[in-house]
């Protein structure tokens, strides 16, 4: 098994090399055999890779301790679901899952564009090779996971018990296919400037795979969200720690990306603009991973270090001379066919949320790398922590949140008056509403009250175009469910997009409620008193011990009552793992949750007293399943954008679509 | 047509301000010198009072934790040692000899009282060391006890 995973990879590197070559010669000569055996060479390197993860699997779960990466990542008690997860748990292991999630992306680019576009195709095939020819050389000639022990010790050290977890399972997974998706609008972008084509064919065509890097990435950080939040036992779910940052700063990039490719379909425009973002959000995504796994930037996720740093440094400047490079050198081609018109627009919303986008993304890499500067710089090392990242990316979300609301209804070229009054008077009005009760009721936090008031303005503006357009189809005699169904299917990128808006919405209402109205208080309690926290009552009935294979348990049971409703018994665990082997980690708190829309009741034991008392730890967390719930509606929405139609019937869609943007317009 | 460039160029002009000043005042307001404990004890008197964060590894025996108090430990960075409380949640990954970050103020009666504690572990995560160890007492197929 060992001898087949490596000699695997060996071969993919040089497949990978070939495809490279052969699609560029092919592409310079014009010879289309080249071409396609590159693109069958695309379809091997995957075929090699889920070979080498296949015998990587196999001695995972066998246990195979004369492998370094089995004996450092498995243990005997390991239940066999995280064997399989032990994949993903160390540096080489999550490499070689890099390559072949960046090798199957790749022959699904190659299946999906064959025969077609076959003046860009071959630049995007070697652009991909060159990516994988990377990550592979890394994980074959540097951090091979195949190597071995020069002996075979008896136990593994074993998982990290906090890895041990559902979440923690899909996660890392869902992460790396959206970091790596973003390798593949990327290598259009390339490809177009490589090849010439520098028209809309790339954005055409890479503006599905775009998307789906980006809902990965969102899903993966709303993953990664809720794991802290049940795992971690702190009460929160975001820390602004550098990992965290890593995945957030591509996908705020690609988030101005994924719309402001609309301006450059629908007007013309924006043509370099974004190349720039795409090549920042790929180059973020490196860097993501760089961080991650150079160990350059202290976190408190601890990731293995390792020697592989300068390498991927030297990556990234490759990556961005090369592209900034060839974006110069085609730079004048790539002209915009259209003015802005008026500051008042569609085209000017789309502009400053691109920019607050990229301010963010700024300002976060800053704040991220603030240590490294200043050591270099003053030559201390200086740290921004949370209030920095707060402070400075709280109001730029909520001037996004207005633009949320303003950018899908506001005319294109030039408002109105009347077009202005007619689509915001309704939001306005609701939203300001809004915060005047808000007020009267007695909430007087600034950020709290823009924020609701923000966000029903957002939903105003959503739930106003839904219902014109579903009337629109009424008068023709359709009943209300049958409009609305084939409302969105037939423009299923205009509504899928902003049920993601929704979905964004929800999460911002839960972030906002959860940390602005988060109530927390220590209590100790003996056996049988009680403590309370806002209307919620907690009786300490006591303690209990119990011993698993795996552990030494210690749970304390709490009888909860909120008001005069008995919610039943909470029980927040401690436990201590017997074996320790070299995990760092050998004791991990069980948090006790009860979750509901109006409130999280979140309960750590913090600490067990000899004489019989306990400590806990009470958070009152508002509206955290909110966060969730819009994960949830983000990732309905962004199905439905992606989800294929028929080539005839979206083309006749789209011109439907324009005309009608016209008609506002016009009427207006 | 001037005036509506006019018009864009002000609107960037002030978005640009406004993320630069964000940044500038996020900066000045919540920036903390991360100080090794040599450092902190350099810096005696100065540093009382200011806000800094300092690491060292948790001296083993020092962790003490009654119900309803602080927790209580002392951090070590080459000779020198400095006490801690911290009120507030303990990370899992914490116990001696792991490397604790904390954050907080220096006190003149030389107790530094924190109100963030982070847990790292050192380099140890993927070495083999251990393996190694275990091996050698196993006394079974390799007996060096180091790599070679």
């Amino acid at each position: 098994m060992v001898e087949i995973g490596s000699i695997s990879i060996l071969l993919s590197f040089i497949v990978s090399v070939y495809v490279l070559a052969a699609s560029l010669y092919g592409a310079k000569a014009r010879r289309r055999d080249f071409v396609k055996s590159a693109e069958n060479g695309a379809i091997a390197v995957f075929v090699l890779l889920l070979i080498a993860t296949g015998a990587l699997l196999y001695l995972l779960i066998n246990l195979d301790f004369s492998l370094k990466y089995v004996a450092l990542n498995t243990s005997t008690d390991l239940a066999m679901i995280y064997r399989i997860t032990s994949l993903w748990a160390g540096q080489a292991g999550s490499l070689l899952l890099w390559c072949l999630v960046l090798a199957l992306y790749t022959a699904l680019v190659v299946i999906q564009g064959r025969n077609k576009n076959r003046e860009l195709m071959p630049y995007v095939t070697a652009t991909l090779s060159v990516v994988l020819i990377f990550f592979i050389f890394i994980i074959g000639f540097v951090e091979s996971p195949f190597e071995k022990l020069p002996f075979t010790p008896s136990e593994g050290n074993g998982l990290n018990p906090i890895l041990q977890n559902a979440y923690m399972a899909i996660h890392p997974l869902t992460l790396y296919l959206g970091y790596v998706g973003v390798t593949v609008p990327f290598a259009f972008g390339m490809g177009a400037l490589l090849s010439g084509r520098l028209g809309d064919e790339w954005i055409r065509l890479s503006r599905k795979w775009a998307l789906v890097a980006w809902t990965f990435l969102a899903v993966g950080l709303l993953l990664g969200a809720r794991w802290a939040y049940l795992e971690l036992g702190w009460g929160g779910y975001w820390a602004w720690d550098p990992v965290e940052n890593a995945a957030f700063m591509p996908w705020l990039v690609a988030t101005a990306f994924i719309h402001s490719v609309m301006i450059q379909e629908k007007k013309g425009m924006l043509k370099k603009w974004n190349m720039i973002l795409i090549i920042l959000t790929f180059f973020l995504s490196i860097f993501g991973t760089f961080i991650t796994r150079s160990g350059i930037i202290s976190s408190v996720h601890s990731f293995a270090q390792s020697d592989i740093g300068p390498l991927f440094l030297g990556f990234i400047a490759f990556i961005l001379l090369f592209s900034f490079g060839m974006y110069l050198y085609r730079s004048k081609e790539l002209e915009s066919e259209n003015q802005f018109d008026s500051i008042l627009s569609r085209e000017s919303a789309f502009i400053f949320n691109n920019l607050l986008f990229l301010g963010a993304a700024f300002t976060v890499f800053l704040g991220t790398i603030f240590p490294i500067l200043s050591e270099a710089v003053v030559g201390h090392k200086i740290l921004v922590g949370s209030p920095y990242f707060n402070a400075v990316n709280v109001p730029i979300a909520l001037v996004l949140i207005f633009l949320m609301g303003v950018g899908p209804v506001i005319s294109w070229r030039k408002a109105s008056r009347e077009n202005i009054i007619k689509n915001f008077m309704y939001p306005v009005i609701l939203s300001v509403l809004t915060a005047v009760v808000l007020v009267v009721l007695g909430i007087r936090d600034v950020t709290a009250v823009l924020s609701y008031a923000l966000c029903m303005f957002v939903t105003v503006t959503v739930f106003t175009e839904f219902i014109k357009g579903v009337r629109v189809r009424s008068k023709r005699g359709e009943n209300p469910l049958l409009a609305f169904t084939r409302l969105v299917s037939r423009n299923k990128r205009r509504y899928g997009g902003y049920i993601v808006h929704l979905g964004v919405v929800l999460i911002v209402v839960g972030v906002t409620s959860s940390s602005v109205f988060v109530t927390e208080k220590l209590v100790t309690l003996s056996e049988g008193e009680s403590g309370t926290i806002r209307d919620y009552t907690l009786t300490f009935n006591g303690m209990e011990q119990y011993t698993t294979d795996a552990k030494n348990a210690t749970k304390a049971e709490l009888s909860v009552f909120k008001g005069q409703k008995d919610l039943g018994v909470m029980v927040p665990e401690k436990n201590l793992y017997k074996y320790e082997g070299n995990r760092e980690i050998n004791q991990e708190t069980e948090v006790a949750l009860r979750s509901t829309f109006t409130d999280d009741l979140y309960i750590i034991l913090s600490n067990v007293g000899p004489d019989g008392t306990a400590s806990f730890r009470v958070i009152i967390n508002p509206m955290v399943s909110w966060i969730w719930a819009g994960g949830v509606v983000l990732l309905l929405g962004a199905i439905v954008t992606m989800w294929p139609s028929g080539r005839k019937k979206r083309e006749e869609v789209f011109i439907r679509y324009s005309l009608g943007e016209k008609d506002i317009t016009a009427k207006a | 047509m001037f005036k509506g460039k006019l018009k864009f160029i002000v609107a960037i002009a002030v978005i640009a301000l406004t993320v630069s000043y964000l940044v500038y005042a996020g900066v000045k307001d919540t920036m903390v010198y991360y100080l090794t404990v040599e450092e902190l004890k350099e810096q005696v008197p100065d540093v009382y009072d200011d806000r800094v964060r300092v690491s060292g590894i948790v001296v083993p025996g020092t962790i003490t934790q009654n119900t309803g108090e602080p927790l209580t430990f002392t951090i070590k960075d080459g000779e020198e040692t400095v006490d801690i409380t911290y009120e507030g949640i303990v990370p899992d990954i914490f116990k001696d000899d792991v490397e604790a970050v904390v954050e907080g103020v220096y006190t003149p009666d030389n107790i530094f009282v924190a109100d963030t504690l982070l847990a790292k572990c050192p380099t140890k995560y993927e070495s083999t060391d251990s393996l190694y160890q275990e091996a050698a007492k196993d006394g079974g197929q390799y007996k060096e006890g180091k790599p070679y």
